[in-house]
């Protein structure tokens, strides 16, 4: 069984030469340039310093926001696997159930002034997310689960109903808001975009992410039975009611430290786990690392796209996302029965 | 194409003029309708005696025309001239429509860069007829004075307000035109996201005007929104922005820290408008060309005293 580490192997060589290409596409920095520049930043002895505005470019504007792509398409990948982990269910994801949108709420209302703020304002915002997130998920979590088992349907269309609240809490706060740049504002928040990332805003969803991706690979196991059954899992001694919480909170911090940064980016923890789960299966300890990675490749591409799509202007990336996400719910959604293969 | 299109405005209604015998609006030879900047043909009551602007520089054209004592009611955004103060008010953004019909307006002007065309449907099914102006160029600002004072009856007095204009714009070209060097020059209507003039804006005219190249001119979208990278390979030599005339320029660099190799921040070239000077046209778009002139080629203006106080809205 060699093939999940060439896959892996394969994963990084191809994140290493799109980093390059996303850092390189956009104005006049070529690509040779642009790595010319990560190399001199990485090794500064090397030759003549690379010029200023490049210098600029490719380290302090693009490559951050490389950065933070790749890590909110590994995070979110994760937290997917996660919530469908959590539910027995590949439709569960972070945008759907409307974790994303209760952590844009929490992050607008605080970014506007709705909120005080509790520590530095760097710490706040992703707390604000965190908190709409964790609030959103529960509810949702609790209306769909009835004493036995957890309804599917209820789960989806609390989802919805909890998701299109936030977004309007979201709107409402932004409208009401003195800010003179509403509509910028609330298609920020409401579809994501990683135009404005700065290194500052780096540092707190790459711990909260890596710190998610150790503690799931820990529970590796636990989360391969809690498949099966939470019964089963629990005869195992799976001690499942507890790993369920650490889930639900894991969800709602990763994503609300990613929403912090680079707002609500839907439907990556719905392709990505899949697509991988086709590959190489159902069990988590391959599907952690690889999801993580594919989903990090598929983030920085879709940023890639939602930058060239039009002439001098953005898209938000959680257009691109949709576009990719949306049929392809559609498609799991009409199979009656999916199982988690093996 | 616009071009084209004003110039069959401004033949229409100096032929409709003609008719009207010197514009007195008590002569019953007035225009029965005019076509307007969208191509609608509007139908118009005999005399204007009751008009509503949809728009503040719609307000402040009716006001240059010599029609001000016309206008029976503006938006809630109008704060030029100070007769306005007094007039009544409707909110703009949604349009109070209920306000406006309650305001009993013989015609309502509206700009298609403010006002959303479908609204007018709604006017229509009252009775009400809206003339649409569209500005695109510098010359539209003139253009729309005259049309103004032709629909309201006072031409001659537009026309006269229409010929100073020109007037103080070619002085203001030629006293410029002669510039040796023409910096590269931003205009930036948001500070922190990046909004800009992009292709047909009156701004690129207005900086050409003031002795400057714009940097966005080239650009072939309407509104773009810039990018810190966009700024970092342009490197203008002076950076506009709309963003009040109390603006701490400081501020720019503290959004966009990696403009410190800008040659406009390098050399403090960063200077604030009154947004309600550049961002509406209006007459007073000739101040703010005297008044980025002035920043871009103070050579040429003062040779010593006081730079600090520039005239800024009166």
């Amino acid at each position: 069984m060699r093939k999940p580490l060439l896959i892996v192997i394969g994963l990084l060589l191809c994140l290493f030469v799109s980093i390059g290409i996303a850092v390189a596409v956009g104005s006049e920095v070529t690509v040779g340039e642009a790595y010319r520049v990560l190399w001199y930043r990485v090794m500064p002895t090397e030759g003549p310093a690379p010029d200023a505005t490049a210098e600029r470019i490719v380290w302090r504007l693009r490559l951050p926001r490389v950065l933070l792509a790749l890590l909110a398409g590994g995070g979110l990948s994760i937290i997917g696997i996660a919530m469908q982990t959590l539910v027995r269910n590949p439709l569960a994801e972070p945008y759907i159930l409307g974790i994303s949108s209760g952590a844009s709420a929490g992050a607008s209302l605080f970014y506007l002034g709705f909120l005080p703020p509790f520590l530095s304002k760097a710490l706040s915002l992703p707390l604000a997310a965190f908190l709409g997130g964790l609030l959103t998920i529960t509810t949702v979590y609790l209306v769909a689960k009835t004493r036995s088992r957890l309804s599917v349907a209820r789960l989806l269309l609390a989802g919805v109903a909890l998701s299109a609240l936030m977004a309007s809490i979201t709107s409402f706060v932004t409208f009401a808001s003195p800010s003179p740049q509403k509509v910028q504002a609330v298609l920020f928040w409401l579809l994501g975009s990683f135009a404005s990332t700065h290194w500052g805003v780096l540092p707190i969803p790459t711990i909260a992410t890596m710190l998610s991706l150790l503690l799931m690979m820990a529970l590796a196991r636990p989360l391969d039975a809690m498949l099966v059954g939470d019964e089963p899992a629990h005869s195992l001694g799976v001690p499942v009611e507890a790993t369920k919480r650490v889930l639900i909170v894991l969800a709602a911090l990763v994503t609300g430290t990613l929403v912090a940064a680079s707002g609500a980016i839907g439907f990556v923890g719905l392709i990505v786990p899949h697509a991988v789960r086709s590959v190489v299966g159902v069990t988590h300890r391959r599907l952690l690392p690889i999801s993580f990675l594919a989903g990090a490749l598929f983030l920085l591409w879709a940023d890639l796209v939602a930058r060239i799509l039009l002439p001098s202007q953005e898209v938000p990336v959680g257009v691109i996302t949709a576009f990719c996400g949306v049929p392809f719910f559609l498609v799991l959604l009409r199979r009656s029965e999916y199982s988690f293969g093996s | 194409m616009n071009g084209l299109r004003s110039g069959y405005l401004v033949l229409i209604l100096s032929i409709l003029l003609a008719q009207g015998c010197g514009g007195n609006p008590e002569t019953p030879g007035r225009p029965a309708s005019a076509t307007d900047d969208l191509g609608r043909t509007v139908q118009l009551p005999r005399t204007v005696e009751r008009v509503v602007s949809l728009a503040p520089n719609l307000t402040e054209i009716v006001f240059a025309a010599g029609a001000g004592h016309k206008v029976v009611g503006v938006t809630t955004v109008d704060n030029y001239p100070s007769a306005v103060q007094a007039l009544p008010r409707f909110g703009a953004l949604p349009l109070d429509i209920e306000a406006i019909v309650a305001l009993e307006p013989d015609l309502i002007l509206a700009n298609d860069d403010i006002n959303n065309p479908r609204d007018t449907e709604t006017f229509e099914a009252v009775g009400l007829p809206t003339f649409f102006f569209s500005f695109q160029g510098l010359d539209d600002v003139s253009r729309s004075i005259r049309a103004v004072g032709s629909l309201l009856g006072t031409a001659a007095h537009a026309e006269a307000a229409a010929d100073s204009l020109e007037a103080a714009i070619a002085a203001l070209r030629a006293r410029t035109g002669g510039v040796e060097t023409r910096p590269n020059t931003l205009f930036l209507i948001g500070d922190e996201t990046l909004y800009a003039f992009g292709s047909e804006s009156y701004m690129h005219t207005l900086i050409e005007l003031a002795g400057g190249r714009s940097t966005t001119g080239t650009l072939d979208t309407v509104r773009p929104v810039l990018s810190d990278e966009f700024v970092l390979t342009e490197k203008p030599d002076v950076i506009f922005g709309a963003f009040g005339a109390s603006y701490d320029p400081a501020r720019l660099l503290a959004h966009h820290p990696t403009w410190d190799i800008v040659p406009a921040i390098q050399t403090g070239r960063v200077y604030s408008l009154d947004p309600d000077l550049v961002l509406r046209a209006t007459p007073r778009l000739l101040d703010a060309a005297q008044l980025m002139a002035r920043r871009l080629h103070p050579d040429l203006f003062e040779p010593a005293g006081t730079p600090a106080a520039l005239p800024e809205t009166p």
